[in-house]
């Protein structure tokens, strides 16, 4: 048997679903990772599970339960609606879940899928790579440290492209939940809830839908303020305002204040500048650090020392609830409490 | 009407309420008085002084008034009456919860009047200026100088070019450090300054109603803190436009000096335009010498495209001596400042703030 570099066995993981973008990345780092052995991948369309495996060559499942029974772990990277369906049918084989987010479409949902984890005694995990970026972390340590004093506000932007390009689920509701404000509050919140220690207990949000050539199908623009029980406000723009021309995907940054002055960190920001002909145009690749890499290996420790990992379910819930709050203040045109958040 | 012109509409003050004046002389220059010798007050004597007008000065510390006569060859009248008796314009750089006074006695006296921003300190003193200039036939213009900052200029003229469709979000934020002044000085007196929302996101706010037209919402959060040692001041508005569209305005005084960044995010059905003073900084000097600096207050590095103060106050003074108007006129002003008071009220009562404007 293959051991990493302490001795101990490789954490088998499976790879339920490749319908999201991201899937292609944590298949790739999953094959490579010393700690990994990546079994297979399932998916409901057979050609997508064939495609998904082939440039590893790893396994492609048709059945579930085959990968299931063969793994210790699973990522599942389907659709946002599909999650709960998956997340209860690994649990139920005793497999532990790394699910991308967010974690639900909706409140309701993501509380199934904690709970169904909690009864099955698996651990849950929900993919926030942004914990794990330099950037954000060198953040967190400024506000620990007492760098800033008194934290008083925290203004984030994760805005990007339309999804639809990577895979066309991203703007139909029913699969997505949500535009922009599904899309993009759930990073910076999360970031945010763990580097203020504290929960959000007010909202307040606004959307539209010009971007994008006016798509009506979901929101294309979003901008939410929160504040947290310590005190302290927080703005995300979630926007979908890159267009199709812009050299990356996107990107997130976060200017905080506070009483001992201000941070700024721009996550992606450790990219080249790459001026091609007329019809490559520019591209930013990125060479910075890939924070999904200290995402999975936080999860397969997790998993392999039968701990909770970094990053919960309940993180994921309580971000699913921040998004459930921005909707209904939509709705509501006004400012939402958000209770506790109890379980 | 009260539009500040949104895209598609072409620029200007078109409102009802401004008097629409015969020429006046054209064969002499303007004769400026600069009331309030303050930091805004000096730098509009030297702007004046860079057109080849050299102001009248009055300022309640005499002292103060006569240094700076010094050292831009202004003459000081000694009071608001001599000065209105010297002058065919009078520019107030008072604090703000004294512009409307001086405002009001300007018209009166048949002056036409320049003010800074924001326009008062209420809505009602701002509503008392407009009808004391219109009594009086006089000309009222606020200095919204941002409206005369190249990027923003520019920045516009894309919009209505159609460079990026139909704005949709935006994205406005000027950061800096808090004004180095004793504690007391007017600056930090809400009740005479407004604080950071009525003195520095009022920049924005009127932007952001300029290239997206009227506002129908305002709420804010601000971290002020009242007392100057604190050293922090901050505010974010989130707008929503009549247009639909939506925007996020941030002003802060929380940044160590000698920051003052300005930057624009546009985004637009068809496309985005983006620009950041960090980024489009024509020149930077890293001189030894220049460690301490940052001066008493923060200044938006006007470049090398041009003085924003001089290019706003020669507008004002052409608009006046040919009886056109300028970019923007004292209803844009007015409106600036509701939505102004709507955020400063938002972030008092955590309510979100509607605005109803008069009909078109």
């Amino acid at each position: 048997m293959v051991v990493d570099a302490e001795g101990r066995p490789p954490v088998r993981i499976g790879v339920l679903s490749a319908e999201h973008v991201h899937a292609p990345t944590y298949i790739s780092l999953l094959a490579s990772m010393p700690g990994a052995h990546l079994v297979g991948v399932w998916d409901d369309d057979r050609q997508r599970a064939a495609a998904a495996a082939e440039p590893v060559a790893t396994r492609a499942f048709d059945e579930v339960d085959a990968l299931l029974e063969r793994v210790d772990g699973v990522v599942i990277a389907s659709a946002n609606s599909r999650h709960r369906r998956l997340v209860e049918i690994a649990a139920a084989a005793g497999v532990h879940v790394l699910c991308e987010k967010p974690l639900a479409i909706t409140v309701e949902d993501a509380r199934a899928i904690v709970d169904a984890c909690d009864s099955a005694g698996v651990r849950l995990m929900t993919a926030f790579p942004t914990r794990w970026n330099p950037a954000a972390r060198a953040l967190e340590s400024a506000v620990r440290s007492g760098a800033l004093g008194t934290l008083v506000f925290l203004e984030g932007v994760n805005t990007g492209t339309m999804p639809d390009i990577h895979a066309p689920w991203f703007v139909d509701p029913t699969l997505s939940g949500g535009g922009a404000v599904t899309d993009h509050v759930v990073h910076l919140a999360d970031l945010f809830r763990w580097i203020l220690r504290s929960e959000v207990v007010e909202v307040y949000a606004v959307a539209n839908r010009i971007l994008q050539e006016r798509f009506a199908g979901v929101e294309t623009g979003g901008l939410v303020s929160m504040r947290f029980a310590s005190g302290v406000s927080a703005t995300i723009d979630c926007s979908w305002s890159k267009p199709r021309s812009y050299p990356t995907w996107g990107g997130l940054s976060v200017q905080a204040v506070g009483t001992g002055g201000a941070f700024g960190i721009d996550a992606f920001r450790q990219r080249l500048a790459v001026y091609g002909t007329h019809e490559t145009g520019i591209s930013w690749p990125a060479w910075g650090p890939n924070a999904d890499d200290g995402m999975l290996a936080e999860f397969l420790s997790a998993v392999r020392e039968d701990r909770e990992p970094a990053v919960t379910g309940v993180d994921g819930l309580r971000a699913v609830e921040i998004v459930d709050a921005a909707y209904r203040s939509i709705a509501a045109g006004a400012p939402v409490s958000l209770g506790a958040g109890q379980l | 009407m009260a539009d500040g012109g949104g895209p598609g509409l072409h620029a200007g003050n078109r409102a009802a309420s401004e008097p629409r004046l015969a020429r006046t002389r054209t064969d002499k220059p303007l004769r400026v008085g600069v009331v309030g010798t303050g930091f805004i007050g000096e730098t509009h004597v030297a702007a004046w002084a860079a057109e080849g007008i050299h102001a009248v000065i009055h300022d309640v510390d005499a002292g103060r008034a006569a240094a700076l006569a010094d050292r831009h060859g202004a003459r000081v009248a000694e009071s608001l009456d001599e000065l209105f008796g010297a002058v065919d314009v009078v520019d107030i750089c008072t604090p703000t919860h004294l512009h409307a006074e001086v405002a009001i006695a300007a018209a009166r006296a048949g002056r036409h009047v320049i003010c800074e921003k924001p326009m008062a300190r209420t809505l009602a003193d701002a509503e008392a200026m407009l009808a004391a200039a219109r009594d009086a036939g006089v000309r009222l213009f606020v200095a919204h100088v941002v409206r005369f900052f190249p990027e923003y200029v520019a920045a516009r003229a894309a919009v209505l070019d159609g460079a990026i469709g139909e704005p949709a979000v935006l994205r406005l934020t000027r950061a800096s450090f808090r004004p180095r002044q004793p504690a007391g000085h007017w600056f930090f007196d809400h009740a005479k300054s407004g604080g950071i929302v009525l003195d520095l996101m009022v920049h924005d706010l009127d932007y952001a109603r300029w290239i997206a037209g009227d506002v129908v919402a305002v709420h804010c959060r601000s971290a002020s803190v009242a007392q100057p040692e604190a050293g922090v001041d901050h505010a974010v508005a989130i707008l929503t436009h009549r247009s639909g569209a939506i925007s996020h305005v941030s002003a802060s005084w929380g940044y160590a000096p000698p920051t003052f960044r300005t930057a624009v995010e546009i985004a637009g059905s068809r496309g985005l335009i983006a620009q950041d003073s960090t980024a489009t900084t024509p020149v930077t000097p890293s001189l030894l010498a220049d460690a301490a600096g940052g001066g008493l207050t923060a200044m938006a590095d006007t470049g090398l495209a041009g003085d924003p103060f001089r290019l706003e106050l020669a507008e004002f003074a052409r608009a006046i001596r040919d009886g056109t108007e300028a970019r923007i006129g004292a209803a844009d002003g007015l409106e600036a400042l509701r939505i102004a008071l709507a955020a400063d009220e938002s972030a008092r009562t955590g309510a979100v703030v509607r605005l109803t404007q008069e009909a078109d």
